[in-house]
């Protein structure tokens, strides 16, 4: 085991939340940070990326190609690409040899999220999914809560967001894989897999509509109903609802129905607010940290000490299932 | 259609039963300056002492001393007393559900239109102040277009017996969700299928955790979803909404009123109806409308054919939970 710092890079900065890793893992005196998006050319015009958005957020080792990125031996890779480009950004950085923190949801078809979990661990890597929720002070909290609340009986989540803008792909059904069924049912799913251990839902039911936002071809509105093993029963709204000058991006609460009582959280709900006179709105001033720091935490802290970090692929292609099956079951 | 004549003598109300919903109705009648007698086969006395009014010996005593009838009963029984007011000629408030089942429910709305006598269903949450804030807010457009509507609602679980039975109360769908139902359809226009399912800590006995959650589709393309919990007992009822649109969204819960807080070191305080201390009570609202459409005002903002609807919802509900499959909510066809 050494003390030499981790590297670690970042494969395309096409997700928004590139920017959020590469702040934590740029101020991090352990590791090495590195950086490619040669995929930045393709995006609309408009669309920040590439070189200099990466010297905008303060990184020093940028390369204009995977290969080169590959080359520098990275410890680990971040991949944040458009979601349908996870599959082969993962198996390029598993053939160097690289851990692979994926973004969510992990691939846009079933076929590839195995494919990725079978290349990972055939080239003796780790495949983690990022789902920084279940990492929030917030979310453990809750998970504490649970013994105390008995067997669960129902849960309620909502993961509202805005229309997705700073990035038109978000809305592309095939860069994508689906509007906000993709975009927003897998986390509360990854919640649900990590509080039942990892089951799988019996049943999946969804309902979607498109009344959301004008001049979008995915979804925008969506209800999935899932019972899962034991007859627990959960509803998300995974809707795009939040309208485009709300003073935040949207949140994450769940409330947990237990035999001995009921849990409210409300992930991104810590802000002080008050009123700007000028702008004639809101000011919301949210405080709360999320979980991206203690995820990738839990990334780096498995690749030093050799163990699986969680969730890991085959909890990430678990929740990725139950946004299939809900796309499957609104189609009919 | 009967209109009360009488300004200067008061409305004489007629309340069959004496249970929960009773305690709640007969204040807000003695507010609007009603005379009420009540008749029930239990607890009469107890509840005049409490909240004033006189005692009927009979049903038929009952009806041949008042204008209009309150059916405050347990819901198995609503549809023989709903018929027996329309008989002798007397206006009806229901507490809702009017039936266990939508044709029930459409015979007993003939039944008031055939004796030319109105009939209302206790769709209290209409007049809630904050669900009626907002449903004029979407009605003059102020979140565009309603898209994804979502209502919750969690009260202690009802001890007395026939909650527990389904077949007398219809469960927690049809006797507490009906009215977060009937608010979806009020918002989101007539429902094309529902999907339901339940959860119940305890099953077969009236001590578990009961919570049933409902998706619908509305024939606007509103999509919406409802959950209803019954809690354990102690738990503070609680009651909210999120409704987004095309142009915006509203959002409550009961839980974060801001106006008055207090901490006592005493665990919350549970009940079967919500806490309404700190608004005019809804129940006052409610009946001061249909008061006023019995004695020849305007229509009120809930028609007997909502309260069929809302029972035709449920019931696809119960349907979907049966077959494990979407139900498809028969056009409603009542008369006017």
């Amino acid at each position: 085991m050494s003390s030499l710092p981790l590297r670690i890079g970042v494969m395309s900065m096409a997700h928004t939340h590139a920017a959020g890793y590469i702040g934590l893992l740029r101020d991090r005196p352990d590791v090495e940070l590195a950086v490619a998006d040669p995929d930045a050319t393709d995006r609309p015009a408009g669309e920040s990326g590439g070189r200099s958005l990466a010297e905008q957020l303060g990184v020093t080792r940028y390369y204009d190609s995977y290969e080169e990125l590959l080359g520098w031996s990275p410890d680990g890779v971040v991949v944040c690409s458009e979601n349908s480009r996870h599959r082969a950004l993962t198996e390029r950085a598993a053939a160097a040899g690289a851990h692979v923190l994926c973004e969510k949801p992990m691939a846009t078809t079933v076929a590839d999220g195995e494919a990725m979990v079978a290349t990972c661990a055939a080239a003796g890597v780790h495949l983690m999914i990022a789902y920084p929720v279940r990492f929030s002070r917030q979310f453990r909290a809750l998970e504490s809560m649970l013994p105390a609340l008995g067997p669960i009986v129902a849960v309620t989540g909502t993961n509202n967001g805005k229309l997705p803008s700073a990035r038109a792909w978000f809305a592309d059904a095939e860069l994508a894989g689906g509007g906000a069924v993709m975009d927003h049912t897998v986390h509360i799913a990854d919640l649900l897999d990590l509080m039942l251990d990892g089951a799988e839902a019996e049943s999946v039911h969804a309902v979607t509509n498109r009344m959301l936002k004008e001049g979008v071809s995915v979804e925008t509105g969506g209800l999935v109903s899932l019972r899962y093993p034991g007859d627990v029963i959960a509803t998300i709204d995974c809707s795009w609802s939040v309208p485009e000058h709300y003073p935040t991006w949207g949140g994450l609460t769940m409330r947990v129905i237990g035999e001995g009582g009921i849990v409210d959280v409300d992930v991104f709900g810590q802000a002080v607010h008050g009123f700007q006179e000028s702008a004639g709105g809101p000011l919301r001033l949210g405080y709360g940290p999320g979980g991206d720091e203690a995820m990738l935490e839990e990334f780096l802290s498995a690749i030093r000490d050799g163990r699986r970090p969680q969730p890991d692929g085959e909890s990430g292609l678990r929740s990725l299932r139950v946004a299939m099956r809900a796309y499957e079951s609104a189609r009919t | 259609m009967i209109h009360i004549k009488s300004s200067d003598t008061a409305l004489r109300v007629g309340m069959v039963g004496a249970g929960g919903i009773a305690n709640a109705h007969l204040p807000a009648w003695h507010h609007i300056g009603a005379d009420v007698t009540v008749f029930s086969l239990n607890g009469a006395p107890e509840l005049v002492a409490r909240h004033g009014g006189t005692v009927a010996g009979s049903l038929q005593e009952l009806l041949d001393r008042v204008d209009v009838v309150d059916v405050c009963t347990p819901t198995y029984t609503h549809p023989e007393i709903v018929l027996a007011a329309a008989a002798a000629g007397r206006h009806v408030l229901c507490e809702k559900p009017f039936a266990l089942d939508g044709a029930t429910a459409a015979s007993m709305v003939e039944a008031c239109v055939g004796a030319r006598v109105q009939l209302y269903p206790g769709h209290v949450v209409r007049y809630f102040p904050e669900y009626a804030a907002m449903q004029r807010a979407v009605a003059v457009g102020a979140i565009g277009t309603p898209a994804v509507l979502t209502f919750h609602r969690t009260g202690a679980r009802p001890q007395a017996a026939w909650f527990a039975d389904p077949a007398l109360s219809g469960g927690i769908v049809m006797d507490q969700m009906i009215h977060d139902l009937d608010f979806a359809r009020w918002l989101g226009g007539e429902v094309e299928s529902v999907y339901a399912r339940i959860a119940d800590s305890a099953p077969g006995t009236a001590t578990g955790v009961v919570t049933a959650h409902v998706i619908a589709r509305h024939r606007s393309g509103v999509i919406s979803n409802c959950t209803g919990t019954w809690a354990r007992p102690g738990s503070r009822f609680r009651y909210g909404f999120q409704v987004a649109g095309s142009d915006g969204m509203l959002v409550h819960d009961s839980a974060a009123d801001p106006t008055l807080r207090s901490d006592t070191g005493a665990s919350g305080t549970g009940g079967l109806l919500p806490d309404v201390t700190l608004v005019e009570s809804p129940f006052v609202t409610e009946i001061r409308e249909l008061a006023a459409a019995f004695t020849g005002g305007p229509a009120p903002r809930v028609a007997a054919a909502d309260g069929v609807a809302a029972v035709r919802i449920a019931e696809a509900a119960a349907a979907s939970l049966s077959s494990g499959a979407p139900v498809a909510v028969d056009r409603i066809e009542v008369p006017a």
